[in-house]
């Protein structure tokens, strides 16, 4: 089975040498967020790391996590990664399909019992629309609990599986949970995003092969060393943020000199990603690089917290006719109170002639 | 838009944006005009013969307690004019730092230019020593601490909190806490700020000139001076 | 008025923002400096992984602009080609890792006397003696 190998053996077979491999480990720290100073340590230890069999499961989704993964998987580091996992199940990337796809996920899950890392997009529907959503029969949330109980570890991938996401968003039609709703006793990495960053998805998998542990999470389940700024803190747009230099449309003199995009909605400053130093499309650029504000898509319920467009410090402080009912009910009580005042001070002076 | 404001899951900031600072404008709003209709409304009868001009007087009065009497100016110029900085520091923050400029540009429809953080911050922090200084003040000098009631050390809470909570979301000093958290402390110790306004001494910002104007109309009726 | 006539489209050249916005370079360097300064005091080497610092577009090109075109060049060719050069300040050394499709999979700086992949590494070395060795012995000798 490919998962007994060391992932060194498997970067042999593919005819690494030692300065590929030293290459390789250069970027997995970096891709890690690791110093340079671990280097050697990376090293070390994927040396001698097993192939861990991996498991993913796609649920109530979009396919959009598969297809940013994928798009950074031709020959790159991260494609080196993903070769030194044993990805036994993806049923939109495995050739087999049908019931040999399913006896082949069985089998894994046989074979790697308990120390399997299973992989999962998407929402899952529950109660009574625990049928809306199914693959071969199962619905998803029975496949879910089945593959959680061998597994070692999960990895939530994208806003969906981590928090729900679009399917949960109000008024969540199909009642969607996201993984760590529903599974409780197993260690969940959630790395959400929509898509996630492909890059932190691979570095989050290399974490696992290289210290075979779970990173250190923040108390949305989100590794730090990803998750660990915000946007804003990060943003090479920042400096106009403190001078007080704002692009006040998309298309006017500050938009075009790249100037910040806090007053056109952008929630940087309290979206978590690593967006800001690990770009994308390997490392070219980032939605607020290319001029739109963050949209916060990896905090649980993004999609309910008002429009995209609309600056943070903005509240829902009502509307117009809701102060105006209040202006009313506060004179109304006003008249109340000061005619009751008028009436004490007649009934004294009144009083006063007897 | 509000509609969409509650689901599963709410964080403190939601709720601090939304529901929170909604129903503190709302009762804002009804206290406000409340305590104001019952003010304006409130008169007593005119016994005596008016031995002056009371409209004159009024207005002349809202000018002259602008400045410290000249009998008095020794014992109270400090707190007079620290006064006046505190007030000017608390609209240049309130009205020139950019996120809140935004705040208000949703409600009221425009906006206006706002000042770059260094100034912003440098006025919080004025702001908030002056609050400090005075609070001292107030708890050392013992006449002044026993004409102080707790609606004043409640006001000086209420008026001292939006200021800590904002410069700790602004400057990340969290003690542990997340930003978000933050943010929505700040969010609602503006609501509190809200709710406490009219029923407190907060609410002198309004009073002042009805009170300053009334007190000039009664006096000047009487021919004495304000 | 319909289709793409009606989408106001700007073409931008691409010329670079002025200096003074972007302001990653300087802070790096005078980081650079620092590092060059403990190498030459105790020896002690540095590595800058440039990649993973925030930068604006174009702060890239200003720092290597400013770092410029040293005396030594080398590259390799494992995983995807490797450009190991000098800077114009001695021991300042710019490793850029590309993958297999010409991206960048790793920035970094060293501020070192030799970058370690530069020399020959120990377990190509002992893989070559035996490779030589069997290709001796082949040869009969």
């Amino acid at each position: 089975m490919a998962a007994s190998k060391t992932v060194g053996d498997v970067l042999r077979a593919h005819g690494v040498s030692r300065r590929g491999f030293m290459k390789f480990c250069a970027a997995t720290a970096s891709m890690m967020a690791l110093p340079p100073s671990m280097v050697s340590t990376v090293a070390a230890a994927i040396e001698n790391a097993r192939r861990p069999s991996v498991i993913w499961l796609p649920f109530q989704e979009c396919t959009g996590c598969t297809e940013a993964i994928t798009r950074s998987h031709t020959p790159t580091l991260e494609g080196l990664i993903f070769d030194s996992i044993s990805l036994d199940y993806h049923h939109t990337l495995m050739a087999a399909s049908g019931q040999r796809a399913e006896d082949a996920m069985m089998q894994a899950m046989e074979e790697n019992y308990g120390n399997y890392l299973l992989l999962v997009d998407g929402s899952i529907p529950t109660e009574e629309f625990e049928s809306h959503s199914c693959t071969n029969g199962h619905t998803h949330l029975s496949m879910l609990k089945d593959a959680a109980t061998g597994a070692a570890a999960i990895v939530s991938v994208g806003t969906c599986a981590a928090y729900g996401g679009i399917p949960k968003a109000n008024p969540n039609p199909t009642k969607a949970r996201s993984v760590q709703d529903l599974i409780t006793d197993k260690p969940i990495i959630n790395v959400p995003g929509c898509p996630p960053v492909p890059t932190v998805l691979t570095g989050v998998l290399a974490h696992y092969l290289v210290f075979g542990t779970i990173p250190e999470l923040d108390p949305y389940g989100r590794p730090m060393a990803f998750f660990g700024q915000n946007i804003h803190d990060r943003c090479y747009r920042r400096p106009f943020y403190e001078r007080g230099q704002f692009a006040e449309t998309f298309d006017d003199e500050g938009a075009k000199k790249g100037y910040c995009l806090y007053k056109l909605g952008c929630k940087g400053p309290i979206t978590y990603n690593a967006c800001a130093t690990v770009r994308w499309n390997e490392g070219t650029s980032w939605p607020v690089q290319s001029g739109h504000g963050c949209l916060g898509c990896s905090e649980p319920d993004f999609w309910d917290k008002g429009s995209f467009y609309r600056p943070l410090s903005a509240a829902y402080w009502g509307d117009a006719r809701t102060v105006g009912i209040g202006a009313a009910a506060g004179a109304a009580a006003g008249l109340a109170a000061a005619a009751l005042a008028r009436g004490k001070q007649k009934k004294a002076q009144q009083e006063e002639k007897a | 838009m509000n509609e969409g404001l509650y689901w599963e899951g709410m964080s403190l900031l939601d709720f601090a944006r939304g529901p929170a600072l909604r129903w503190a404008v709302i009762i804002f709003v009804i206290g406000i005009v409340w305590r104001l209709t019952a003010l304006l409304l409130a008169s007593r009868k005119q016994l005596e013969p008016a031995k002056g001009s009371a409209t004159s007087g009024g207005m002349k009065t809202l000018l002259t307690r602008s400045a410290p009497a000249h009998e008095l100016e020794k014992n109270i110029v400090f707190q007079h004019y620290s006064g006046y900085a505190w007030h000017i520091g608390m609209f240049v923050v309130l009205l020139f730092f950019a996120p809140h400029m935004l705040f208000f540009k949703d409600i009221l429809g425009f906006g206006w230019p706002t000042l770059p953080n260094l100034f912003i911050t440098f006025f919080t922090v004025v702001t908030m020593g002056i609050l400090l200084v005075l609070l001292a003040r107030r708890l050392m000098n013992p006449v002044l601490r026993q004409l102080t009631t707790w609606d004043d050390y409640i006001s000086w809470l209420i008026a001292f909190l939006p200021f800590l909570t904002g410069i700790m979301a602004f400057t990340h000093i969290t003690f542990g806490m997340r930003y978000e958290t933050v943010l929505a402390l700040h969010f609602l110790s503006v609501s509190a700020l809200l709710i406490w306004f009219p029923f407190g001494k907060l609410m002198h910002a309004i009073f002042i000139w009805p009170s300053r104007y009334k007190v000039g109309a009664a006096f000047a009726r009487r021919g004495v001076r304000a | 008025m319909s289709g793409l006539s009606g989408i106001g489209v700007k073409v931008e050249s691409g010329a670079a923002a002025p200096d003074e916005i972007y302001a990653n370079t300087l802070p790096l360097l005078h980081e650079i400096r620092h590092a060059l300064a403990r190498l030459v005091e105790s020896g002690e080497p540095t590595v800058i992984d440039i990649q993973s610092i925030p930068m604006g577009p174009g702060d890239m090109n200003r720092l290597m602009d400013a770092l410029g075109e040293g005396e030594v060049r080398a590259e390799f060719e494992a995983l995807g080609k490797t450009v190991i050069r000098e800077s114009r300040y001695g021991g300042v050394w710019i490793i850029e890792h590309l993958n297999g499709s010409g991206g960048v999979a790793g920035r970094f700086i060293e501020i070192t006397w030799v970058p370690s992949l530069l020399q020959a590494q120990r377990e190509d070395v002992e893989a070559g003696l035996e490779a030589l060795a069997d290709a001796l012995a082949a040869a009969g000798n």
